[in-house]
C-alpha cells in the first residue's frame, strides 16, 4: 500500500498529525535550546567578566602596595606563566612596559577586539578585553580569549540541528508507519462499501477484535449494514409478494376478460370488454416497469452482461425509430461512429435508447428534429440524444428520472411517467453518467459510458445470446449480396 | 398439434387448456415438475409449455433435465416474474421461447404455432416463395411476379420472418424479439409503422394483399385464396 500509492499516504489525516505534532515538538526543541544557550551563554559571559575584572583590580592592589615596578614585574611574570588571561602594559605616554595582546586598543573600559593568531596564520581570535588607567597614569589592558564561548555557540546549534533533523526524520516515518496503519483500515471500510454499492449486500467490514477506536466503528457500521440488509430484504419481500399476489388475480381478470370477448356476440358488450382489456394491461405493464426498474436498480442482476457493439445497437434502434418519428411528421437523424463496444446487457441499453427516443417523439411537436449521437470521446464513449423540441425547464431537469414524475405541459400525452425512470435505473446498472441540458432550443440527453469493463477472468462468454450474434445467425450476409456464396 | 402443459395454477392451466382445445389442439396438463418430466419423456409432444416456478422441481431445472434426455419439442416458459435475466436464463436451460404471465391466449397459440412449424430444413433454404412473392435469401432480393422490390434491411427482415412463418399469426411482440431484437415493450408504434411501409411495397394498387392485420392478435401473410 505504502510503495504502491505513496502520495495517498500524505493526503492522510493522520500523516498531517505525525507532521504537525513534528512541528510542535521541533519548535518546543528551538525554544528549550535557546534558553539553555541563553543561560549557558550568560554564565560564561559572566565567569569571563568576572575574571578578567578581579584581575585587574589585583594588579591595582599590587600597584597600590608596592609601587610600579612592582606592578611591571608581576605583569611579565603573569605573561610567562599565567593559564590564559593576556595582558598589556603601557605607561603614561603609551610605551609597552610588559603583556602580549598588540597594542590595539587604547579605548577605556570593555570592548572585544581582534588579535592575530600566533599558532594559525591569517586567521585572527577575538578577546574581550578591559582597559584601565591606573593612578599612576600607566594603562593597564586585561583580557580574555572568548574562543570557548564561540565553540559553545557552534556545539549548541550543531546540536540543535541534529536534534531538528533526528525529530524530522522520526515524524515523517512515524506518520508514514501510522498512515498505512491507517489507510488499511479505511481502505478495508472502503472496499466493504464499493462491493456493497456494487450490489452484494453481505459484504461487511472486517473485525480485529481490538477495540480500538476503528474496530468500533466498523462494528456500528456493520450492524447499520445488518439493518438496511434487512429492510432490502424485506422491501424486496414485499414488492415481490405484491407482485405475486396482484400480478396472479390481474391475469385471472385478463383472462376471465378475454373469454368473455371470445364468448360475446355482441359488438357493444365487446368493445367495454376491449376497453377493460387495455386498463388490465396498462396496470400490468405500471407495475412489471415498476418491478423491472427495482430490479435493476438493486444491481443485482447482471447475468444478462457481455461486450456488446454499441455501434450496432445504435443503429438498431435509430432504424426502428426513424419510421416512427417520420410517421408523426418529425425527422430523425442518426450519426453513428462504427466499432464502438461496451460491456453491458444489450436488452437493457436497447431500451434505455428506445425511452429516450420515444420521449423526444413523443413529447415535441411536428417537424421537430431529433438527433442521435455516438462518438468516442478521449476513449470513451459518448452518445446523445438531442431535439430541438420545448426542452425541460431547468428546475425540472433533476426530476424527470422520477417515478411518475410527469411534466405538466405533457399530461395530456400518454404515458406511465416510468420511461425515465427506468432509463436512470439502466445508466446507473451500466456506469453511465447521464446529463441532462439545454440544446438551444430543446433537450439534449448526453450519456458517457465511463464505466471499465471488469477484469478478463470475469468475462464469460455471451456469444450465443448477443443481440448481433443472433441476427447474424438469421440473416446471413446482411450487408450485401455474394453471387455464388452459399 | 400435442402439447403438454406443466402448471401449477389451476386457473392458468384451464385457461390454455380451453384455449387450445378451442382452436383445435391435443393438450395434456400435469401441475408438478417431477410428473411433467416423466410425462414430457415419454409423451412424444410437439410442444410443452411450463412454468418458471412449480412445486417441488422447479420449471429450470425440469427443461434442463428433458434436454439432456433427449426431448427434441419446443419448449415455452411461463412466468409471473418480469426479471431481467429471466429470459437469458429460460433460453439457457434450453427453452424456445418465454412469455411473462399474464399473457393473452393469442400470443401463447402464434408462439406456439411458430415453435412446431419450424421446418428441419430451414437452414438451407434459400428462396422463400409465398404466391408470387419470391424472397431470395443470398441474393437479398424481393420480387414479386416479375417486379423487383425494393428493401431496406430491417423490412427485408420483416418479410422474411413473415414468409417463414407464412400462413400463421404473429404477434407483435413476436415481431419486436425476432426482427428487431427488443425484449420490450415499446410505447410507440414500431411494428405498425414498418409493417405499413412494407405493406405498400410488396403489395402495389391493383395487386392483391398478402400482408393481413389479424384484429386483437397480429398479422399474417398469405396467398389469396
Amino acid at each position: 500500500m505504502f510503495f504502491g500509492r505513496p502520495f495517498r499516504i500524505f493526503r492522510t489525516a493522520s500523516f498531517a498529525l505525525a507532521l504537525l505534532y513534528a512541528a510542535l515538538f521541533a519548535g518546543s526543541a528551538v525554544v528549550l535550546g535557546c534558553i539553555v544557550y541563553w543561560t549557558v551563554q550568560n554564565s560564561v559571559d559572566r565567569q569571563l567578566t568576572a575574571r578578567i575584572e578581579g584581575e585587574l583590580q589585583l594588579l591595582e592592589v599590587v600597584l597600590q602596595a608596592d609601587g610600579s615596578a612592582e606592578l611591571v614585574r608581576q605583569v611579565q611574570q603573569r605573561v610567562v606563566y599565567a593559564g590564559n588571561l593576556e595582558y598589556f602594559l603601557a605607561d603614561a605616554d603609551g610605551k609597552r612596559l610588559a603583556g602580549s595582546l598588540p597594542e590595539a586598543t587604547r579605548k577605556l573600559g570593555w570592548s572585544d577586539i581582534e588579535v592575530p593568531d600566533q599558532q594559525n596564520r591569517g586567521h585572527t581570535k577575538t578577546f574581550r578585553v578591559k582597559t584601565k588607567v591606573f593612578d599612576n597614569g600607566y594603562r593597564m589592558t586585561v583580557g580574555d580569549d572568548l574562543a570557548p564561548i564561540y565553540e559553545i555557540r557552534r556545539a549548541f546549534f550543531e546540536a540543535l540541528i541534529w536534534t531538528l533533523a533526528a525529530f524530522l526524520g522520526l515524524a515523517l516515518l512515524g506518520g508514514i508507519l501510522l498512515s498505512t496503519l491507517f489507510l488499511r483500515r479505511v481502505d478495508a471500510i472502503s472496499k466493504t462499501v464499493a462491493e456493497i454499492i456494487g450490489g452484494n449486500l453481505n459484504s461487511r467490514v472486517p473485525l480485529r477484535g481490538t477495540y480500538d477506536p476503528f474496530d468500533r466503528l466498523s462494528a456500528s457500521l456493520n450492524r447499520m449494514l445488518d439493518r438496511i440488509q434487512l429492510l432490502m430484504e424485506t422491501l424486496s419481500q414485499i414488492s415481490n409478494d405484491i407482485a405475486h399476489a396482484l400480478r396472479t388475480p390481474l391475469s385471472r381478470l385478463r383472462h376471465k376478460l378475454e373469454t368473455a370477448l371470445i364468448a360475446e356476440r355482441n359488438s357493444e358488450s365487446n368493445k367495454t370488454i376491449d376497453a377493460a382489456l387495455m386498463e388490465t394491461d396498462t396496470i400490468l405493464d405500471t407495475f412489471s416497469a415498476l418491478l423491472r426498474i427495482a430490479q435493476i436498480e438493486s444491481g443485482t442482476r447482471t447475468a444478462g452482461f457481455g461486450n456488446l457493439d454499441l455501434s450496432n445497437l445504435f443503429e438498431t434502434v435509430a432504424d426502428a425509430f426513424a419510421t416512427v418519428a417520420e410517421d408523426e411528421g418529425k425527422t430523425l437523424t442518426a450519426n453513428i461512429a462504427p466499432k464502438v463496444t461496451y460491456w453491458g446487457d444489450a436488452d437493457l441499453l436497447s431500451e434505455m435508447l428506445a425511452n429516450l427516443i420515444e420521449n423526444a417523439i413523443k413529447h415535441t411537436a411536428e417537424g421537430t428534429e431529433i438527433e442521435i449521437t455516438l462518438s468516442t470521446q478521449n476513449g470513451v464513449p459518448v452518445a446523445a440524444v438531442a431535439d430541438n423540441g420545448p426542452g425541460v425547464p431547468d428546475q425540472h431537469r433533476t426530476r424527470i428520472f422520477r417515478r411518475f414524475y410527469r411534466l405538466e405541459c405533457s399530461s395530456g400525452t400518454p404515458g406511465s411517467g416510468l420511461g425515465l425512470a427506468l432509463v436512470a435505473a439502466v445508466a446507473e446498472l451500466h456506469g453511465i453518467e447521464l446529463v441532462v441540458a439545454d440544446n438551444q432550443p430543446g433537450l439534449r440527453m448526453t450519456m458517457s459510458f465511463v464505466a471499465q469493463p471488469p477484469k478478463q477472468a470475469e468475462i464469460r462468454d455471451f456469444t450465443g445470446l448477443s443481440l448481433f450474434a443472433e441476427q447474424e445467425k438469421s440473416v446471413p450476409l446482411q450487408a450485401h449480396a455474394v453471387p455464388g456464396v452459399h | 398439434m400435442r402439447i403438454l402443459i406443466i402448471e401449477d395454477d389451476m386457473e392458468t392451466a384451464d385457461y390454455v387448456m380451453a384455449g387450445l382445445h378451442r382452436s383445435g389442439h391435443l393438450a395434456e396438463h400435469v401441475s408438478d415438475g417431477r410428473e411433467g418430466i416423466v410425462c414430457a419423456a415419454g409423451g412424444n409432444f410437439d410442444a410443452i409449455v411450463i412454468d418458471r416456478m412449480l412445486p417441488g422441481t422447479d420449471g429450470l431445472t425440469v427443461v434442463k433435465t428433458l434436454r439432456s434426455v433427449g426431448v427434441k419439442a419446443g419448449i415455452i416458459f411461463l412466468t409471473a416474474r418480469a426479471g431481467v435475466d429471466d429470459r437469458v436464463e429460460g433460453l439457457d436451460a434450453g427453452g424456445d421461447d418465454y412469455l411473462t404471465k399474464p399473457f393473452a391466449f393469442s400470443e401463447l397459440l402464434a408462439r406456439l404455432h411458430s415453435l412446431a412449424r419450424r421446418p428441419p430444413l430451414s437452414d438451407v433454404e434459400t428462396i422463400l416463395r409465398v404466391a408470387d412473392l419470391e424472397l431470395d435469401l443470398i441474393a437479398r432480393r424481393a420480387k414479386r411476379g416479375d417486379r423487383d422490390i425494393q428493401l431496406r434491411p430491417r423490412e427485408f427482415r420483416l418479410l422474411e420472418y413473415l414468409m417463414r412463418n407464412a400462413d400463421r399469426v404473429v404477434t407483435r411482440t413476436m415481431l419486436l424479439e425476432k426482427v428487431w431484437n427488443f425484449h420490450f415493450d415499446p410505447k410507440t408504434k414500431i411494428v405498425e409503422t414498418h409493417m405499413s411501409k412494407l405493406r405498400a411495397k410488396v403489395s402495389l394498387e391493383g395487386e392483391p394483399e398478402l400482408i393481413h392485420t389479424i384484429r386483437g392478435a397480429g398479422y399474417v401473410l398469405r396467398a389469396p385464396v
